[in-house]
């Protein structure tokens, strides 16, 4: 075993770091308190994307084959750290080439990779996730957006709730139901959001403004050809998907940047010196480096080409434990945070409230982790 | 990074795993509080487990996996001293191991007995002295601690001394209770799991209740988090990564230790189920180096300043 990053992966992180500090604008932190996926953090990340595209690390844990560099699990995970930790300068691309990309090239067709891949690989496109709906949150499967299959199209009606990004995306990764079957009548469907009869809705949020959104779908009309892999087998392929989103937000860098940032002020004004706050800060990060080290033992798994299993839940759910605690120190110890005394430290408060609920929530991590990593009997339905 | 097991700790795991198996389980009524094994020791120290750490290509993490395996052991094994910090000042101080904090020696000393070898660190640096019976308290009856304790009755006046950093022997040490500790909530997990999984109540098993499922499911998570936070730990040689994971391990013990007797009813306040060999053994080390404090302040120091 080796806990230390080799010289090569120390030389990549770097890059990372020294692009984002000639290539963030000055007032950054204040401007990574707009959502991930307000108008403006959008619009910069349609720049800056470019700009990483240009780099070559917009996408260089891809494989060779499309277009990346084929540099691997620990290059995804550190470049995903550093962008992270800087307020996520990629809005919601991140998405794009975290599970998006990888995703299209596994199950799409030939023309749904020649027309969703290269807008990706410019860092011009933004998807949204067309996932909960009012009646089918952690029970996912309980959705009743219906995909009517009528003279060649799918004709769509339904709605969608808490949608990330929905409000700027071009494009919709959208699950609906084509049969009853609970599981396998879940089909997945590629949905322009130009297309005549979806509404958006913005919701205002804690996490920011534009972050998240209803979407109503009323008699949207797209081609059979929209259709992403078979009918019913959209469960297969979001369970792919969350496999990568689960480990994607490495939310844990952030909150141990952000612990330091509060001890520094802490100790900028004097105020470190007492022994509870000192306990208190050291067990958050206990809590962040127990996250991070769980993630960790997850991406060797992917490393070394072994199935990812609930262990990811188990190391989303420490992530959760390690936000909620450092959101707990700042608010306790530094009240004044939050209304603007650390643009920094408000960001990560405002994103921190997340954690839990998106790609799964924590009670569904919890359940997962009773059956399939304790192997608990199962409870009866 | 590289967090797989090499083939040479695999190796050493399994044949931790063979060695042990006859001690591994024990007649249901035959448990008592703190237990040992003397034939389990000697086996131990024959085949030479307890020396990974100075083996070139084993290491550190390799002690840390060993100590962490044998913690799940029914019987307690004195190997975290023995295999993390005693190579540090000298591999050849007689075991059993007793480290102790200088100006902290009138509490609990796990595995002390006459010809152990006590290890005052402190202010003072690294001593060592080896034990004789007159300087052991007289046995206490009914303790309540799961391995074999005794207590100090003072220090000799002479004591060897050992040209060794006091620091790094506070680091070792915090990163072999860390790694027992990982061993010890594993098992306690485990068999909590096992129990709760086969008792059946309102017709159907005590686990499939989600009360139970969401926090053990939550105690699952912290156990590996320990785990993975000691082979860091190990691995690095940082101070403030062991004290971390002695923070985490420390803080994770007094989690789950009542939530365990509770979870097992009427039979988590039996000496027949070995649940308590693990969760009080647990609890002793929930005290071990000052407890949380200690290392939440050990580690503030190293990250912060």
């Amino acid at each position: 075993m080796q806990f230390e990053w080799t010289p090569e992966q120390d030389a990549f992180r770097h890059k990372i770091r020294d692009f984002l500090h000639t290539n963030l604008p000055d007032d950054w932190e204040k401007f990574s308190e707009h959502g991930p996926a307000s108008p403006a953090l959008t619009a910069f990340a349609r720049e800056f994307c470019v700009k990483l595209a240009e780099a070559g690390i917009l996408f260089p844990h891809w494989p060779v084959e499309m277009g990346g560099e084929g540099l691997g699990p620990w290059e995804q995970q550190i470049l995903a750290e550093e962008m992270w930790i800087a307020g996520e300068p990629r809005g919601g691309q991140y998405m794009n080439v975290n599970w998006i990309g990888p995703t299209l090239q596994k199950y799409g067709t030939e023309e749904q990779k020649a027309r969703y891949l290269e807008p990706i690989t410019r860092g011009q496109s933004l998807w949204c996730q067309g996932f909960s709906e009012p009646d089918a949150g952690s029970d996912l499967a309980a959705l009743r957006t219906r995909a009517d299959l009528r003279n060649g199209n799918y004709v769509i009606n339904g709605q969608k709730i808490w949608t990330s990004y929905a409000g700027l995306a071009d494009t919709c990764f959208l699950l609906t139901r084509t049969s009853d079957d609970r599981k396998k009548g879940i089909t997945i469907i590629l949905v322009p959001m130009d297309t005549p009869g979806i509404t958006v809705r913005q919701i205002p949020s804690l996490i920011g403004e534009g972050d998240i959104h209803e979407v109503f779908f009323d008699d949207v009309t797209v081609p059979e050809t929209a259709r992403f892999g078979d009918e019913g087998q959209a469960w297969e392929i979001v369970a792919y998907s969350l496999r990568n989103e689960r480990l994607g937000i490495p939310r844990f860098t952030l909150a141990r940047a952000a612990l330091d940032r509060a001890v520094a002020m802490l100790q900028g004004e004097g105020r470190f010196s007492r022994e509870y706050v000192r306990i208190e800060a050291a067990r958050c990060a206990a809590l962040c480096e127990a996250a991070g080290t769980a993630n960790y033992a997850v991406v060797q798994k992917r490393v070394d080409g072994l199935a990812i299993g609930a262990e990811s839940s188990s190391a989303r759910y420490a992530t959760v434990m390690a936000e909620r605690a450092v959101c707990e120190f700042v608010i306790e110890f530094l009240p004044q945070a939050l209304a603007g005394a650390s643009p920094y430290l408000k960001m990560h408060h405002q994103r921190g409230i997340v954690a839990g609920v998106a790609a799964g929530s924590a009670e569904i991590q919890l359940n997962i982790i009773a059956s399939d990593v304790l192997e608990l009997p199962r409870e009866p339905r | 990074m590289q967090l797989a097991l090499s083939e040479d700790q695999t190796q050493v795991l399994d044949f931790i795993d063979s060695l042990a198996r006859p001690y591994a389980s024990l007649p249901m009524h035959d448990v008592s509080l703190a237990l040992e094994s003397a034939d389990l020791d000697a086996a131990l120290v024959e085949s030479g487990f307890l020396d990974v750490l100075a083996v070139e290509e084993l290491g550190p993490v390799t002690a840390a996996l060993v100590v962490e395996k044998l913690a799940r052991l029914p019987f307690a094994v004195e190997a975290a001293a023995s295999a993390m910090v005693r190579p540090l000042i000298d591999p050849d101080l007689p075991r059993p191991l007793c480290l102790v904090e200088e100006g902290r020696t009138g509490g609990p000393v796990r595995f002390l007995r006459p010809g152990a070898s006590v290890v005052v660190v402190g202010l003072s640096g690294v001593r060592s002295f080896t034990v004789d019976a007159g300087m052991i308290a007289a046995a206490q009856e009914d303790t309540l601690y799961a391995y074999p304790v005794a207590f100090l009755t003072g220090l000799p006046d002479a004591m060897t001394v050992h040209d060794v950093d006091a620091g790094e022997v506070l680091r070792a040490w915090r990163v072999a209770v860390a790694a027992e500790a990982a061993g010890l909530l594993g098992a306690a997990l485990a068999a909590t799991v096992t129990y709760v999984s086969d008792r059946k109540q309102f017709g159907r098993p005590l686990a499939t209740f989600q009360g139970m499922r969401h926090r053990l499911a939550e105690d699952q998570v912290i156990t590996n988090s320990v785990y993975w936070l000691v082979l860091r730990a190990a691995g690095t040689g940082d101070s403030g990564d062991a004290a971390l994971a002695l923070l985490h391990a420390q803080e994770a013990a007094k989690r789950v230790c009542y939530d365990y007797h509770q979870f097992l009813g009427g039979m988590g306040m039996t000496l027949e189920h070995p649940l308590h060999l693990w969760t009080y053994r647990l609890k002793l080390l929930t005290a071990e180096l000052g407890g949380r404090g200690e290392q939440g302040l050990a580690a503030a120091e190293a990250l912060w300043g």
